[in-house]
């Protein structure tokens, strides 16, 4: 027995050794080898308690762009786009470490999908340390852009001109006495700091009263009593994710809305939960928004919003827009440096035009926070019926876009 | 000072503090009985009001709320049966020398498996089940008519406790594990058939709590995390293992809450339970109705 053991083995040892030489052959003709795919990472909140319906619609977009640029035959020469995609979970601890396991151990050439600042502002210090591009999809807190990292780039709106627009509205309203409720993140508090100083000098005369509420908070009934007693002519909503929801409810519980108007701080209405989360209670709620179904847009918008219709049925919303459009800027500036390289795509995402969803994209190293930042339009719309279908609401402001009227509620 | 506001605020907290109280009243409970902390509490709401949120949405319909409450604690005192049974009755069984240690890792593991199932189950995403009930005014304070339900739920159910507890059996026997478990055990009675008992009800009345404040508070997989933190801070205020305690731990709460609102603003109204909950461990670590450890 012993004599016919030692050649079984030799044997069976000769087979696997051509198996694998075989596998390895094989694999080293795929063109998958030969072209090691070019990462970019998602990080984006997916859980709570970050706001984890935008982080969806972000992947969404960022997915339908990946798909879009390898069916045009990816970059450098035939390199797919895959995508990492990170929870983040809203919170910067977890927007730290995502970012970290991106650069490290998932080498991606960039990172899209910020939504949170607070989160941004932890993920920007180490994309900065690791050399790898970082993209704010919607987080919009000034000091994102005005600390002038090399590696941090915007193609959101910024909260001084989010609270430049209000001011206006609040000018072209009449409303004199405005309440603001904002959560205790870089967003909120960056809200109520920019708020203070914009709105004195925009719509003089006005009194202004700012609420900071802890993030986690589900019981906003003290905070809106308060602001019921102080007879405001407008809340403005500054909650992100589930405060947006229980704001509305409450307040409309104790009977603050809709007979003072409510102005929400970003487009989380234009989702579809919107309704069966606060059902009637939201009708005639005014909320900003950065796209709205009647915009022309140019090809790749236009194709998109196409392919997300077919796919979806149900009208594209913004953040999936801008997580399309960054997957497929950063292609172009991954094709036009001939590298995926962060280093190598700065350069290129300075010295190029990009298309964008909604125009040409440019970076410049501007002035303050208009540094490597690209804004989308903003605008102000309202519901003004319960269940209305987001591509139905009338935007309010600007005068020059406006395509309705602003409707106060009947006393 | 606007006389007004003032009771609005007052109101509310009392409203407020009175339903959180049942959750107080469920983590007291079992430590009462146990002798361990369940850090898992308010997945256990948050269990609640997704069952709430399930079986009225797609079984019983928004009119039928009222029959969901007790089959949403029903399921819920069952898991909380099998949890026991399963996971932490080894621990009063076999000799183990860090018994609070163990309960501790083994709750906090349940408070993240819990959560993140949810995640999995039901995604990240907000749900709301349909209003119990139209606004109503409260004296002088605007009420959600499902935060008046829960008000008058919490009461009915703070009710049938205290008599369960009082007038039957295992009431009694309950009672007589909380005050001496090796006692209990001489008199005949299976102490770890009452610590399933307890768990389940303990978790039971997390999850009644989480269900009546479903439609107010919305339902997502972290919804019960504000109630666990004020049903603590309430307990410790009332007294750890005190069941008076924990309900008045949870109207002071809710009072000292509207107080500070009043008197120094809203926006920090969760720092003034705080203050009391320092004060009190300085001047009274035992909590109000809390008694001090005998030790022979």
């Amino acid at each position: 027995m012993k004599k016919s053991l030692v050649p079984r083995l030799l044997l069976v040892l000769a087979a696997l050794a051509a198996a694998a030489s075989a596998a390895l052959v094989t694999t080293m003709a795929t063109p998958a080898f030969a072209q090691k795919a070019v990462k970019i990472g998602v990080l984006t909140p997916l859980s709570p308690p970050g706001d984890a319906g935008a982080g969806q619609f972000i992947v969404r977009g960022a997915k339908m762009g990946a798909e879009d640029v390898n069916a045009r035959g990816g970059v450098l020469g035939g390199r797919k786009i895959e995508l990492v995609i990170e929870d983040d979970s809203g919170t910067p601890e977890k927007g730290a470490a995502g970012l970290r396991k991106l650069a490290t151990q998932d080498q991606v050439s960039a990172v899209i999908g910020q939504f949170h600042s607070s989160v941004m502002a932890a993920a920007q210090v180490l994309a900065e340390q690791f050399q790898v591009p970082v993209f704010a999809t919607q987080a919009s807190a000034r000091g994102i852009t005005e600390k002038h990292l090399n590696y941090t780039f915007r193609t959101h709106v910024i909260d001084p001109d989010r609270c430049q627009l209000w001011s206006r509205w609040i000018k072209e309203r009449g409303f004199k006495r405005i309440a603001l409720v904002a959560e205790n993140t870089d967003y909120g508090v960056g809200m109520v700091e920019e708020t203070k100083k914009i709105l004195p000098t925009v719509a003089p005369g006005t009194e202004l009263k700012t609420i900071i509420f802890d993030r986690a908070v589900v019981d906003l009934t003290p905070q809106l009593l308060e602001v019921k007693n102080w007879k405001p002519d407008l809340v403005i909503n500054g909650g992100v994710g589930t405060p947006v929801y229980l704001m509305i409810k409450q307040a409309f519980d104790i009977g603050l809305i809709p007979a003072v108007p409510m102005l929400v701080s970003y487009d989380a209405p234009v989702r579809p939960e919107f309704w069966k989360n606060v059902g009637d209670k939201g009708n005639l709620v005014s909320f900003i928004v950065y796209y709205h179904p009647t915009m022309k847009l140019p090809a790749r918008g236009e194709a998109f919003r196409k392919k997300y219709q077919e796919q979806f049925k149900e009208e594209p919303v913004y953040g999936a827009f801008n997580g399309y459009a960054q997957v497929e800027l950063l292609a172009d500036a991954i094709n036009a440096a001939k590298s995926d390289k962060g280093e190598d795509i700065v350069k290129a995402l300075l010295a190029n035009k990009f298309d964008g969803w909604n125009g040409t994209i440019t970076f410049t190293r501007g002035e303050g926070p208009y540094w490597q930042q690209w804004s989308p339009p903003m605008l102000i719309v309202q519901y003004t019926k319960p269940e209305m279908a987001f591509s139905d609401v009338k935007i309010v402001f600007p005068p020059e876009l406006k395509t309705g009227d602003w409707v106060p509620a009947k006393h | 000072m606007d006389l007004t506001l003032a009771s609005q605020y007052v109101l509310a907290g009392v409203v407020i503090g009175v339903i959180y109280s049942l959750m107080a009243l469920g983590i007291t409970f079992i430590y009462g009985i146990m002798k361990m902390i369940n850090w898992a509490m308010g997945e256990f709401f948050m269990i609640g009001s997704y069952v709430q949120y399930a079986l009225i949405t797609a079984v019983l319909g928004p009119s039928r709320w009222w029959l969901a409450l007790p089959v949403a604690m029903g399921s819920v005192f069952l898991l909380g049966l099998a949890v026991q049974r399963l996971l932490l009755r080894p621990m009063y069984v076999g000799g183990i020398e860090r018994r609070d240690e163990y309960a501790t890792i083994v709750t906090i593991a349940l408070m993240i498996f819990f959560r993140n199932l949810a995640i999995v189950l039901g995604g990240p995403n907000q749900y709301a089940p349909p209003d119990y009930a139209r606004p109503v005014t409260l004296g002088t304070l605007p009420l959600s008519g499902n935060r008046f339900v829960a008000l008058v739920g919490t009461v009915v159910l703070l009710a049938l406790f205290f008599l369960a507890i009082k007038e039957t059996w295992i009431g009694r026997a309950l009672r007589g594990a909380a005050q001496n478990r090796v006692g209990i055990q001489t008199a005949g009675v299976d102490v770890l058939r009452l610590d399933m008992v307890a768990f389940g009800v303990g978790v039971a009345l997390a999850a009644g709590a989480g269900a009546l404040l479903a439609p107010d508070f919305l339902v997502y997989p972290e919804n019960g995390s504000i109630s666990t933190f004020k049903g603590f801070e309430i307990i410790v205020i009332g007294g750890l293992g005190s069941i008076m305690g924990s309900i008045v731990g949870g109207v002071l709460l809710g009072v000292i809450e509207a107080l500070g609102s009043v008197f120094i603003s809203a926006a920090y109204k969760d720092l003034y339970g705080f203050v009391l909950l320092i004060a009190l461990l300085v001047f009274r670590p035992t909590g109000l109705f809390g008694e001090r450890e005998r030790t022979a």
